[in-house]
């Protein structure tokens, strides 16, 4: 059982300034009128909690937009570049945790090979997690998200008085060492675990279907003209997999220096709605056409991983319908298809 | 799946994980306008230890990677052959490479064609264009333990004369007599006095047990189509027709997502699937 106390907010401000001493903190920080982003923190004063959900998901903490994969000389000699060092992911929300760790069997576990450079990363993570309210974007109730605490080091739930804070392993025990908490009241227990509750409760946007038959419900209507009329909309920008928490698709690139001795070998983020990303050398592009993209799409995210992984490979937070360029929404396209779909069965 | 063969994956982690192992051409041998074929070798006296059908990550300085199939038996020990057409970019870099020249490699990757299958099988091969290079190392294979099969069909379809890749070496398989070797070209051409007609075309020509064959497909996703329902018709059980898919893997290791295709990676739960697997898989042909 996780111990239990409480962190008021004065107390947090001195704790997060400790902790920042110590290491390098990502941590959400305001960035525009109404936007957040995860940021590295010069001042603790900057860090934010109350916010909904950032413009990028935190995974680029360990699976950054650009990286550099090898060095590699002339002759083929490679050195990689393969580094970790410690640091605080601050403030994640549950679902946003939920994708970490389905970003953890992606990345190493899947097909049984370990990504050197993602683990180096992971490794060298401690995650504080809290928890969250609602907008009208988020549907983490429907995708078993929103209550997500695996994968986190500390879990922090919002009291009236600051934040119950839950140690959940060794290496969040040693993070708030210096922390001021104390015992949490009868009614600080009471608020923390109505928590969850008022979460769900305040949910109001969600899929029409259990994940576990999403597989079933998307293979009756693969051929829908719900992928075409999305598709008449869609611009192929890839907004959506560059914000989305769990898209891992990259791209790798080589770029010689100007000594044309050695070269960098890049990765680079690649998304499934660019026209190239399915072509072969013969110039047969297996998803040329753009309702295949978008169809597929919403297949990898509710039936091909979720069939492989158990999980839908979505949770929920919101980032690609807000931010769609053509207002395009998930949620409303998944449940179009469930509905088609529930309407042929019966 | 019951087509894997067991995988000869060299690393499944470790810094090393996405860094070529240097690799020198011995010899090429120009096979036509577009394609040439590379021998390499490993460096420190490495054996790649592939599978038929299996592909490696070619490096190329400059270029990056891309992934080629084997196109030797592995009964050849010390070096391997790449068969590689000219299409630009790094393959087009690779052509201006000659003896003496380092390339990176990694792999082997994938699954290979199931020898174990075929073995006291009628071995029936299709193959359409540079989908020869493959099926080349399963032929060699075969060949090399020629008592282990029944009998040997290539069905082997080019679009012009100049375009047959392997000439000599076809002509050798022609010349043993427990082998059917039947090449065509997609249309007229001067100075050829075989068959003309796609390869589907060959069919007819050649009779086949459904029961006691095993097909080995490699070609252009249009050739898979009409070739399926040419097996169909003869009746040849889907889990004994096994097919490679060509996709565009830029790590081959199940990470990069671009060969993903329904719930499998061509390159590590692939490329060789079989007809039954392809026929439940969208998008794969």
């Amino acid at each position: 059982m996780a111990e239990k106390a409480v962190l008021n907010a004065e107390g947090l401000t001195a704790w997060l300034g400790q902790v920042c001493s110590r290491s390098p903190v990502l941590a959400p920080v305001k960035r525009g009128r109404a936007s957040f982003a995860f940021e590295w923190i010069k001042d603790p004063a900057d860090v934010r909690l109350d916010y909904v959900r950032t413009i990028l998901p935190p995974k680029q903490a360990f699976l950054p937009s650009r990286e550099p994969l090898l060095s590699v000389r002339r002759d083929m000699r490679a050195t990689a570049s393969v580094s970790g060092d410690p640091f605080v992911l601050f403030g994640v929300h549950p679902c946003d945790l939920m994708a970490i760790n389905q970003l953890d069997w992606s990345m190493l576990r899947r097909h049984n090979i370990e990504d050197p450079y993602y683990l180096a990363r992971r490794k060298a993570a401690t995650i504080v997690a809290v928890n969250c309210f609602p907008d009208k974007y988020c549907f983490c109730t429907s995708v078993g998200s929103c209550d997500t605490q695996e994968g986190a080091d500390v879990f922090f739930t919002p009291v009236l008085s600051g934040f119950m804070v839950e140690t959940l392993t060794e290496r969040g025990a040693a993070l708030l060492e210096g922390a001021k908490l104390r015992e949490a009241s009868a009614e600080e227990i009471t608020a923390a675990e109505a928590f969850s509750r008022q979460k769900r409760r305040r949910t109001v946007l969600r899929l029409n279907a259990e994940v576990a038959e999403l597989p079933g419900l998307f293979e009756k209507r693969y051929e829908s003209e719900v992928w075409g009329s999305t598709a008449r909309r869609c611009y192929s920008c890839g907004t959506c997999t560059n914000v989305c928490p769990t898209c891992f698709c990259f791209d790798v690139r080589e770029l010689a220096d100007l000594s044309l001795e050695t070269a960098t070998r890049w990765r680079q983020f690649d998304s499934c709605q660019s026209v190239d990303f399915a072509i072969v050398a013969g110039g047969h592009n297996f998803r040329g056409d753009r309702p295949d993209r978008v169809r597929h799409r919403w297949f990898r995210k509710f039936v091909y991983l979720n069939r492989e992984y158990g999980k839908a490979f979505c949770v929920g937070c919101g980032r690609c319908t807000q931010q769609c360029t053509a207002s395009i929404s998930l949620v409303d396209v998944a449940n179009s298809i469930i509905a088609e779909a529930k309407e042929r069965v019966a | 799946m019951t087509t894997s063969l067991v995988r000869t994956f060299p690393e499944r982690g470790g810094d090393r994980l996405y860094a070529p192992h240097p690799a020198r051409i011995l010899r090429i041998e120009k096979l036509t306008d577009l394609e040439t074929l590379f021998e390499v070798e490993l460096a420190g006296k490495r054996e790649l230890n592939h599978q038929p059908g299996q592909f490696v990550q070619v490096s190329v300085f400059g270029y990056g990677e891309a992934p080629i199939s084997v196109s030797s038996s592995p009964a050849r020990r010390g070096s391997f052959e790449l068969c590689v057409r000219n299409m630009g970019g790094l393959t087009a870099a690779l052509h201006r490479f000659g003896p003496g020249d380092t390339i990176g490699i990694r792999g082997p990757f994938g699954n290979g064609f199931p020898m174990h299958c075929m073995q006291k099988m009628d071995c029936l091969m299709v193959a359409g264009g540079i989908g020869m290079a493959p099926l080349r190392s399963v032929i060699q294979t075969i060949l090399a333990d020629r008592d282990q099969y029944g009998r040997l069909i290539v069905l082997y379809g080019s679009r012009t004369p100049g375009d047959i890749l392997f000439t000599d070496e076809i002509a050798s398989w022609q010349a043993d007599s427990r082998n059917e070797i039947l090449v065509t070209v997609d249309r007229e051409a001067p100075g050829w006095d075989g068959h003309i007609g796609v390869v589907t075309t060959l069919f007819p020509l050649v009779k086949v047990n459904p029961k006691a064959v095993a097909t080995a497909l490699c070609g252009p996703p249009v050739m898979y189509r009409f070739v399926l329902a040419e097996l169909n018709a003869m009746q040849v059980p889907e889990r004994q027709i096994f097919l490679s898919l060509e996709r565009r893997m830029k790590c081959g290791m199940g990470k990069c997502g671009h060969c993903q295709i329904d719930d499998r990676c061509v390159c590590t739960d692939g490329p060789v699937f079989t007809a039954e697997e392809v026929r439940s898989i969208h998008e794969s042909i």
